[in-house]
């Protein structure tokens, strides 16, 4: 057993509280990594408080709070970077991330004082005006409460209901972003989710059906949770798969629901747009700005702007304001989204989109809300121009592939016949190739809505939002019995 | 004074004086009863990207679950990563907090096996490698994929690292489990290219406890021979097929269903099994299926749980019948079993499999012995590897619908297949198991030998 080495608050300097005051500190660390002969130093400081709550029929049964600190220190040189997560915000402990992630590079502090660090702006505090949404937000007994109530609504409307779950995560964090190009920023976020879903069963039949709902920056949104109109809605939805037969497989003309139906966009298209997939070499994208990848149709963007939505934010993960950034204009592809890091390897512009999950990431090129703009159709009309196809009310999860295959399982799906819907159908999955689809994506409808969601890539799971009107796609595989 | 319980150059907890300090704090905080499970990890890790370095991670993670039971024997917990002394006390505040919220009816405990002896693993630490010794290895092991066939043009997703974790399960009553392990893995994930097709993609991954002993050459030949077998592709048609699942395409989907096994989700309803499940026939009587947390080639094994007990050999399936399921001390107590070292550390306590070993029982024979992965001519689908099991299962209903990479075969040639995806729903699979092959294989997520069955839907393109 190795014997620790106590470190007193006393004797070493600790990194505990996010504000101008560290700015001597953190220069100090940043010209020592300079010294060595570094391009650019990044310091992201990060501190956590979260909680996570589960309601399973009438009871709570998991009540979780974390608490988090960390630093995440990345060193560049030419397009090379080394990066060293840390849980030890000492003084001593930053010094010896800085050390290793330096050293990764073969620089050593010291060994070359020829690179000039003018020091750091002053602090850009984006998070002056929300130091009290920690306290604003619910406090235990507040949300236990509301999960409850939730769980009451659901079982109010549905006898078949055999689970019934509610859960609800706040994340709290706290960030300061330091790098030698100047960049001093400070931050706070707060994200709140509330998931229900339930099982339904009757005989030997059963169905699972599921929600989630999300916001940043809106200490009272679970406060204003309209949980009838959630459980109404999920319960309709749990009750109509209940006899829902399997979906035939085959090729057919889909139409996709708004909201949560922007996750094939988000998963087919949007991440080949991120730099990140560019310096893979794995984008068909990467020679594509300004020729036409879709129809005609489809305009979309990726924002991180729109006010409590669950990708918004004030800074990303490096220090820089998000932008609206137009991807798809008319069928043309206009901008891909980058971080420091992408815009370094392969010279696209910042876009305000260096996203982590946590200090123990480096920040990567990832989507914030990202969505297909409206188009001028009412719904109705894509579903009438169909004969014989699928219409998706609700998608499940997704992936795609390293070149671009894409699959999305449907929760909720319709038949299609003559320009109607006809009975509801379970276990299809659709299926193709980003370059394929976009193509075919020939009509949208005049009812954009947004929807939370989480995403996971190289740099860790980010609260993203994803969108789209109804959209109709001429042709798709759809995966079934 | 603030203490922190690592020690700072090596990032390695302190047992005795963690334990002292939450000793300290309890008697403080008027708490007489708690445990704690902290883990500690540090580790280094290279990526490449044609011949060049491209990113170089290392971190040093420290974190802790702490539960404290308050008077009216109701748990609360708290996880925190600051491990100073005040960081400690401000967790041990806050699950004290929590503890009002707590389901009464369901009350974790201490695990009745937390101080049994535990079976001692080989787990050497292996001394770590410099960051230029890891790019140069990386590096080849790139250009050697690289230079195996004129289409393979990159390697867009690789990583070699070396790691060191420990893990610690303290409690009031004296329990005090400490373990170390080390590990080295290896990915390579290629891609290539012909003209005027799809580019086409394959990967590797090797797992060890340490450098030397990782096989990157045989990572290096599965990765090139599945991608070059990947090249000639063509779309099959939707139709039933007889299917042999390899190993580790077998593994995948018996874990996607392990919550059969898993007694919390059993109560939870959440299974497609229930409390009067045991006894059942599950499957063709030629299966069985255990886990095996303390197999030698699980490399990454602990010997105890979140809760302290130790790990243990379960058999879950024999000769076709569910004979047992994993459990926490919890679920244990609620069946009237023994926890099974499973468990994580919660309010709730989650169990899950540790390393699933499939065998062929020798209680019946197989419906189709003519069956081989060796020598079978007639036409059947190869399953290599599914894809987004996340969304394409739906464990409490039984069913999947999984994108999948594999080939066609007939009379023993393979043609990949461009792309489809399998469906179907579990229980049938284990009923329509054909033929169980004699020889296990080791893979980095379990043991099982290939599995063949028939009628499994395949949706194509063609």
């Amino acid at each position: 057993m190795t014997n620790s080495l106590l470190t007193k608050q006393s004797e070493d300097f600790v990194f505990h509280t996010f504000d101008d005051t560290l700015k001597p500190q953190i220069e100090d660390l940043l010209s020592l990594g300079k010294s060595a002969g570094a391009d650019i130093v990044e310091i992201f400081l990060e501190k956590s408080d979260n909680i996570s709550l589960l309601a399973e029929q009438d009871d709570i049964s998991n009540v979780s709070p974390s608490l988090g600190i960390g630093a995440g220190i990345r060193v560049f040189l030419g397009k090379k970077d080394g990066f060293v997560s840390t849980n030890d915000l000492s003084k001593a402990g930053l010094l010896f991330a800085l050390n290793q992630a330096l050293g990764m590079l073969g620089l050593t502090i010291g060994s070359k004082n020829n690179k000039k660090f003018e020091g750091l702006s002053d602090l850009t505090d984006y998070g002056s005006s929300k130091n009290d949404w920690l306290n604003n937000s619910p406090d235990l007994n507040e949300s236990t409460i509301k999960l409850i109530e939730a769980t009451g609504a659901l079982a109010g409307k549905n006898k078949n209901l055999q689970v019934r779950r509610a859960s609800y995560s706040r994340n709290w964090q706290e960030v300061l972003v330091a790098a030698t190009d100047g960049v001093f920023a400070r931050d706070i976020r707060l994200h709140q989710t509330v998931g229900l879903n339930v099982i339904a069963q009757k005989d030997q039949n059963r169905s699972t059906s599921a929600r989630r709902y999300g916001s940043s920056g809106n200490p009272d949104d679970l406060r204003n949770w309209d949980i009838d109109k959630s459980a109404l809605e999920l319960n309709e939805s749990a009750q109509k798969m209940l006899y829902a037969e399997y979906v035939e497989a085959g090729q057919m003309p889909v139409v996709l629901a708004n909201k949560f139906g922007g996750v094939i966009f988000h998963e087919a298209c949007g991440h080949l747009l991120e730099t990140t997939q560019l310096e893979r070499g794995t984008s068909p994208f990467h020679n594509s700005i300004n020729k036409k990848i879709a129809h005609s149709a489809v305009s979309a963007v990726d924002e991180g702007l729109s006010n409590y939505a669950f990708g918004s934010l004030s800074m990303d993960d490096e220090g820089m304001e998000p932008q609206n950034t137009l991807l798809i204009e008319d069928g043309i592809l206009k901008k891909f989204l980058s971080d420091r890091a992408g815009s370094l390897r392969t010279g696209q512009p910042r876009t305000g989109s260096g996203r982590r999950q946590n200090f123990s990431f480096a920040a990567a090129s990832r989507m914030r809300n990202t969505y297909i703009k409206q188009g001028s159709y009412s719904p109705e009309k894509l579903i009438e121009s169909i004969d014989d196809g699928l219409y998706c009310k609700t998608m499940g999860g997704g992936s795609v592939g390293p070149t671009g295959q894409f699959n999305f399982s449907v929760e909720e799906g319709y038949l299609i016949k003559n320009g109607s819907l006809d009975k509801p159908v379970k276990g299809a999955t659709l299926i193709g190739e980003a370059k394929e689809i976009l193509p075919r994506i020939s009509m949208c409808a005049n009812d954009l809505d947004l929807a939370a969601g989480f995403c996971g890539s190289v740099s860790g799971s980010v609260n993203v939002t994803v969108g789209q009107p109804h959209i109709k796609v001429d042709s798709i595989t759809v995966g079934g019995r | 004074m603030n203490e922190s319980i690592t020690n700072q150059k090596l990032s390695e907890l302190d047992p005795f004086l963690l334990n002292n300090l939450l000793e300290k704090f309890s008697k403080e905080l008027e708490i007489f009863k708690w445990d704690i499970g902290a883990s500690s990890s540090r580790d280094i890790s290279v990526q490449v990207q044609q011949g060049n370095a491209k990113q170089l991670k290392g971190s040093q993670r420290n974190s802790m679950t702490l539960r404290v039971w308050n008077k009216d024997n109701k748990v609360g917990i708290t996880s925190t990563s600051d491990l100073t002394s005040d960081g400690i006390k401000k967790a041990m505040k806050v699950a004290i907090q929590a503890c009002l919220f707590a389901n009464k009816k369901e009350s974790p405990e201490f695990s009745s096996q937390a101080k049994y002896p535990l079976k001692e693993l080989n787990s050497n630490i292996y001394s770590t490698h410099s960051i230029d010794e890891l790019l140069s290895i990386l590096k080849n092991a790139e250009k050697k994929l690289i230079d195996r066939h004129h289409s393979i043009d990159s390697v867009p997703y690789n990583g070699l690292s070396e790691s060191y974790m420990e893990r610690i399960y303290i409690n009031s009553e004296g329990a005090n489990r400490h373990m170390k392990l080390s590990q080295s893995s290896i990915y390579l994930y290629a891609k290539a290219e012909e003209k005027n097709k799809k580019p086409r993609s394959a990967g590797g991954i090797r797992i060890n406890s340490n450098l030397e002993d990782l096989d990157i050459e045989s990572c290096i030949n599965e990765t090139s021979d599945k991608l070059i077998s990947h090249l000639n592709y063509k779309p099959i048609e939707t139709n039933k097929y007889l299917v042999c699942f390899t190993p580790e395409a077998f593994l995948q989907l018996i874990s996607a269903f392990s919550s059969m096994f898993n007694a919390r989700s059993i109560i939870d309803g959440v299974s497609l099994m229930n409390e009067d499940s045991i006894g059942n026939q599950v499957s063709v009587p030629n299966l069985n299926i255990s886990d095996e947390g303390l197999h030698p080639a699980n490399v990454g094994a602990f010997s105890f749980d979140g809760e302290g007990t130790p790990t243990q050999d379960i058999k879950l399936v024999t000769n076709g019948i569910l004979t047992n399921l994993l459990h926490s001390e919890a679920t244990a107590r609620k069946f009237g079993a023994k926890p099974t070292g499973h468990a994580g550390l919660g309010a709730k306590v989650s169990v899950s499999p540790d390393w699933l070993v499939v065998s062929k029982s020798d209680s019946d024979i197989d419906k189709d012995e003519s069956l081989s992965i060796k020598n079978t001519v007639k036409e059947y689908i190869l399953i290599d590897e599914l894809s987004a099991i996340h969304s394409g299962v739906k464990a409490s209903q039984g069913s999947f619908s999984l994108p999948f990479d594999g080939w066609i075969v007939n009379n023993k040639k393979k043609t990949s297949i461009d792309a489809a995806t399998l469906a179907g729903d579990i229980l049938n699979v284990l009923k329509s198991i054909v033929r169980i092959e004699n020889e296990q294989i080791i893979t980095h997520q379990g043991i099982s030998p290939y599995v063949w069955v028939e009628n499994i839907s395949i949706t194509g393109e063609a």
